[in-house]
């Protein structure tokens, strides 16, 4: 999960909009800070313009009028004031003595220094001077901005964070989610040509952004596919006509002659001529079924039936046959199992196979169905001596026979055929062991 | 009189040969070689059955099978093709045609497929509840078969078999007209299922009495009637 690429964009545009909340917090405080500051600094221009004013009017004494007047209970609480004698011995204000880290006339500082009868130490934002005659004066105020902003900080953070933290996941998750709903109409268009139908397309959603780009180079190679498809049909059948047409001439002339001749010995090679005539005819027919099947051509002649049924059609069909070989063909279906398939080619195909194992096999034929796992299973099973698991490959390959087969008359087809059908059907052939024996194993899709 | 049968069909080997087959069989053979021409003879309509291949130069098989539907000709059609996979099949039969044949066929396949869409072509569509064959009779609503008044006792399979024979008494039935008709599969089933099924059959059927009714027919099929 941590690999897909859903999980790692979604990881992504959360980490990046909690930093971002992060930063707007963080730049807020600053700022809020900034502002404080450069509030306190106005205060104390104005009340350093204000004393400078009364120094001015009323002399020291007028001035320490003024500074008692401003540092009592009723005024301002955060100001900060001393007048004080050439060696900082204080005259009036709420400051004992003048503090040493404050030089007159070098501008505004912060320091933090202790009021008179107050047991905290504050940062104050102060400015010392030298009056005209010898006297200083220490004006200021309390800047609680530094706490104030961290207090604040601290409570935006603590609403903000929770809230950063859902937005980011909801982001996150909304961000996940619009890709795979956009992914979402490709993989349909996919699935769909994958389970047959060649004409579904991803449609056009006029964003041209990166994924209808894909979806215009997916719509492509559908396309390619469909073209290609089309073509294989178009070849397949033009094969089968080209094949045919000869076939049907020569099986017109020998049956022509079968007519003409009187001769038993002619008699017998031509209807031996006949019978490989339809050999090769039926070998072209299914060849081209495994090819028709493999392209998945055939899918629009599906039929929902009665599995259940339809085996034991099959079994009754070839029971006599299999009897008369001196076997016994058994049948181990459930009660009934509705299913969508090409009866035809099934029915082809399971023929094939017990075919086969009348040709290779020994011992009862099974005809067995059963839907676990939401797979359907058809088996062909016997008691012969099967197949090793090492020439399952050889086995399953077209045209391919087993050494020990090759003297028969097979094409080699039947496997071939069994595993294009159950392809056809959205599922695979598998050859196993029955211990002993030969289990082969259709599986017809879920 | 005789039977009227139109061969559309461009290759002039299988056209020369199927003609002078029917014709030596009986039927009056009238050929196109196109699309065009046999549309042209189809419309006609005097014929009793049209034999017509799906692949033609100008109108296709498929083309011309349409058009005669089209004009309300309900003759019989019987499609020759090289296309014998299920759904060409199926697309043949639902556009109209009466039968599909996927070549190569045999001919006496063609022969017996032509009778059999002529005679249902003219016999009447009477319901029959009982099928007779010489002293062989099968009741199909008691779902009994008796000969010379000795039941039988027959599988539904068989039944079916026997029924479809009694069908088509004195005709002969191909093994894939069987596999179509009893089993409704159109594929080659290989080894000799039919035969093995027929053999059961031709036990039940005619052991014990002195005249067969289920004939082998050499290089075609079976048939089932008095004559020998």
């Amino acid at each position: 999960m941590y690999r897909s690429a859903t999980f790692r964009f979604a990881a992504l545009v959360f980490i990046l909009q909690l930093a971002s909340a992060a930063a707007l917090i963080v730049m807020i405080g600053l700022s809020v800070r900034q502002q404080l500051n450069s509030d306190a600094r106005r205060t104390v221009a104005v009340l350093r313009d204000d004393l400078r004013a009364s120094y001015a009017g009323g002399g020291v004494a007028g001035l320490a009028r003024e500074v008692r007047l401003r540092t009592g209970a009723l005024v301002t609480p955060g100001t900060v004031l001393l007048l004080a004698d050439r060696d900082g011995g204080r005259i009036a204000g709420n400051l004992d003595a003048w503090p040493p880290s404050v030089t007159p006339g070098a501008g505004s500082t912060e320091v933090t220094l202790y009021r008179s009868g107050l047991t905290a130490a504050e940062a104050m934002h102060v400015e010392g001077m030298r009056l005209r005659g010898g006297e200083r004066l220490l004006v200021g105020t309390i800047v609680a901005g530094e706490a104030r902003a961290i207090r604040m900080l601290e409570q935006v953070s603590g609403v903000a964070l929770p809230l950063a933290l859902m937005f980011a996941s909801l982001a996150a998750w909304m961000a996940a989610r619009m890709i795979v709903a956009r992914l979402e109409e490709p993989l349909a268009a996919l699935n769909a040509v994958a389970a047959g139908d060649l004409g579904a397309r991803v449609p056009d959603d006029g964003s041209h952004d990166a994924l209808a780009t894909l979806g215009v180079a997916i719509n492509g190679a559908l396309e390619r596919v469909e073209t290609l498809m089309s073509e294989l049909r178009m070849a397949t059948d033009g094969l089968a006509h080209d094949l045919k047409s000869p076939l049907t001439r020569m099986r017109v002339v020998l049956e022509r002659a079968a007519t003409e001749v009187r001769e038993p010995a002619a008699i017998e090679s031509i209807d031996r001529a006949l019978a490989e005539a339809d050999r090769l005819f039926t070998m072209v027919q299914t060849a081209l079924s495994i090819t028709r099947a493999e392209a998945g051509i055939g899918r629009e002649t599906f039929v929902a039936v009665d599995l259940a049924v339809e085996l034991a059609g099959i079994a009754e069909m070839y029971a006599p046959v299999v009897e008369d070989a001196g076997r016994t063909l058994a049948l181990d279906v459930p009660g009934t199992l509705p299913w969508v398939v090409h009866r035809e080619l099934l029915a082809q195909a399971l023929g094939n196979l017990i075919d086969n194992s009348l040709k290779y096999g020994a011992g009862p034929v099974t005809l067995g169905l059963d839907h676990t796992d939401g797979q359907v299973r058809v088996t062909v099973a016997d008691r012969g001596p099967g197949i090793p698991a090492a020439r399952h490959e050889d086995a399953l390959r077209r045209f391919g026979r087993l050494d020990d087969a090759r003297s028969g008359t097979g094409a080699g087809l039947g496997l071939s055929l069994a595993g294009a059908v159950a392809r056809l059907h959205g599922g695979g052939l598998v050859l196993g062991d029955a211990a002993p024996g030969l289990v082969v194993t259709l599986n017809l899709g879920g | 009189m005789a039977n009227k049968i139109l061969l559309i069909e461009d290759d002039d080997a299988t056209a020369d040969f199927v003609s002078r087959g029917l014709t030596e069989e009986g039927f009056v053979v009238d050929r196109a070689a196109n699309g065009r021409d046999g549309l042209f003879h189809a419309t006609d309509g005097s014929y009793d059955c049209i034999v017509l291949d799906r692949m033609l130069p100008g109108i296709d098989g498929m083309g011309v099978l349409g058009a005669v539907r089209a004009a309300g000709i309900e003759t019989p059609v019987i499609v020759l093709s090289a296309l014998g996979a299920a759904e060409d099949r199926i697309h043949g039969l639902t556009n109209g045609a009466d039968d599909y044949l996927t070549k190569p066929f045999a001919f006496i396949e063609l022969l017996a497929r032509v009778r059999l869409l002529i005679r249902r072509g003219g016999a009447g569509k009477a319901v029959e509840t009982v099928l007779r064959c010489g002293d062989l009779e099968m009741d199909l609503l008691a779902r009994r078969t008796r000969r010379a008044g000795k039941a039988i006792d027959l599988q539904p399979r068989e039944f079916r078999l026997l029924e479809f024979l009694l069908r088509h008494a004195d005709q002969v039935v191909t093994r894939t007209m069987l596999l179509e008709g009893v089993w409704d599969y159109h594929f080659d089933p290989g080894t000799n299922v039919i035969d093995v099924h027929l053999s059961r059959l031709r036990k039940k059927v005619d052991e014990g009495f002195e005249r067969p009714l289920l004939h082998t027919v050499r290089g075609a099929g079976y048939r089932l009637g008095i004559d020998p």
